[in-house]
């Protein structure tokens, strides 16, 4: 009897202990989440105290994460109305990027898989974009070609915006970062 | 006439014995057992607790393939290689910027301290030391370049206690120095595109920077 109770003590503790502990470090985690609008960062993920999740993180890949002193990253899953990115609808990201030399808004895959894009176009940097005359950010996001500056999107399924701030002063307060700060992306139609 | 006929031996007396047990020993034992599984469950639970803590804080010191360990054997030659696209052989960065070109240097001070030198350009550069087991030690961006050069001598606390008492006194030293927490890791140059026509200018950039023996 006391063999099948430290069998099952032991059990309960290893077994969810080590998956609580998979699950919290799988995907970049909870703890040290900065949420802006729609956009989400971790400003402590490239600095030398970052949280023991985060690093648990950083260690299970090939990760070269952005340092506070040099960038910071920004994803989005959803768009400001709080709906998922899907490839099946036409975004318009518009509005201000926070004081940087330089930055990039990228279309990636959540589970890291090669995108399937109409045209070799995976992001933008500021210098590429064509403004207009009062100097506004407007990039359409779509699978199908747009006119001005158009970010192609795989033709179907779940993708994340992702902005890299290249030396940037925020990037050590990015979590008091207001939403209106950042671009703002809102779904246009869906197929 | 059986007696199993008769009702009063199923229904009478004989019956009565573990009906009585039932409403006293019963409850008694399953309320025990009870109690039994919840202190264990909580012991399980606690057990739980540790090993979570345990485990997230043993994954980066057991990491093998982290971008650090992964990348140990580059610039090897003296200077940083590429690491956008792929090395021959070796796995390519988890989420790598299209808009970024980025050239990696393994560094290991247990033979002794290493110089970072890089030229500046006029694409953004920036330089981080990121340790073994994930997580960055120090950044610094071209910013901070004085005439052009951007250079710091990477150390552990004892190398930096060494070089101190080296010193001369009262001479200051003009060298940046960085310590390090752990003694291996990577130096990592990134240089942002503005255009995809600067790939080039960036590979060179990122390639040249040069990580040697300080001594």
């Amino acid at each position: 009897m006391r063999v099948l109770e430290l069998a099952y003590v032991i059990a309960l503790g290893a077994g969810l202990g080590l998956a609580s502990a998979h699950y919290a470090v799988a995907e970049r985690p909870i703890v040290g989440r900065a949420q802006i609008g729609a956009w989400t960062t971790w400003p402590k993920s490239g600095a030398r105290d970052t949280d023991p999740y985060m690093r648990a993180y950083l260690a299970r890949g090939v990760h070269l994460p952005l340092g506070a002193g040099e960038g910071l990253q920004l994803i989005a899953e959803r768009d400001d109305a709080g709906q998922p990115l899907d490839g099946r609808c036409r975004y318009s990201v518009t509005g201000l990027t926070p004081p940087a030399r330089g930055w990039s808004l990228a279309v990636a895959d959540p589970a890291r898989r090669p995108l399937q894009l109409a045209v070799a176009r995976e992001s933008f940097s500021d210098a590429e974009l064509v403004r207009d005359e009062r100097g506004g950010l407007r990039i359409i996001a779509a699978a199908t070609p747009e006119a001005g500056n158009w970010l192609p999107l795989p033709p179907s399924g779940r993708f994340q915006f992702r902005l890299r701030l290249y030396d940037t002063p925020i990037s050590s307060h990015a979590g008091e970062l207001r939403p209106e700060a950042l671009p703002r992306i809102s779904r246009v139609d869906c197929r | 006439m059986s007696t199993l006929d008769d009702p009063r031996d199923l229904h009478g007396a004989p019956a009565a014995k573990p009906a009585r047990a039932s409403t006293t020993g019963w409850p008694r034992l399953l309320g025990r057992g009870l109690r039994r599984l919840v202190l264990l469950t909580m012991m399980g639970l606690v057990l739980a607790g540790i090993v979570h803590i345990l485990a997230v804080l043993l994954i980066p010191v057991l990491a093998e393939r982290d971008a650090a360990s992964v990348y140990a054997a580059l610039g090897d030659e003296g200077h940083a290689e590429l690491v956008t696209p792929a090395p021959a052989g070796l796995p390519g960065l988890a989420e790598p910027d299209p808009n970024s070109v980025s050239a990696v240097c393994g560094f290991d001070l247990s033979t002794g301290p290493v110089r970072v030198s890089a030229q500046t350009g006029a694409l953004p550069l920036g330089l981080t030391l990121h340790r073994r087991g994930g997580g960055v030690a120090y950044a610094i961006t071209d910013r901070a370049a004085i005439r052009g050069v951007l250079e710091f001598v990477v150390m552990t606390q004892e190398q930096l206690d060494e070089h101190l008492a080296q010193d001369e006194e009262g001479e200051t030293s003009r060298e940046l120095r960085v310590v390090v927490p752990a003694p291996q890791g990577l130096i990592v140059a990134r240089v942002m595109l503005r255009r995809a026509v600067d790939r080039g200018e960036a590979e060179a950039l990122a390639t040249s920077v040069a990580c040697t023996s300080a001594d």
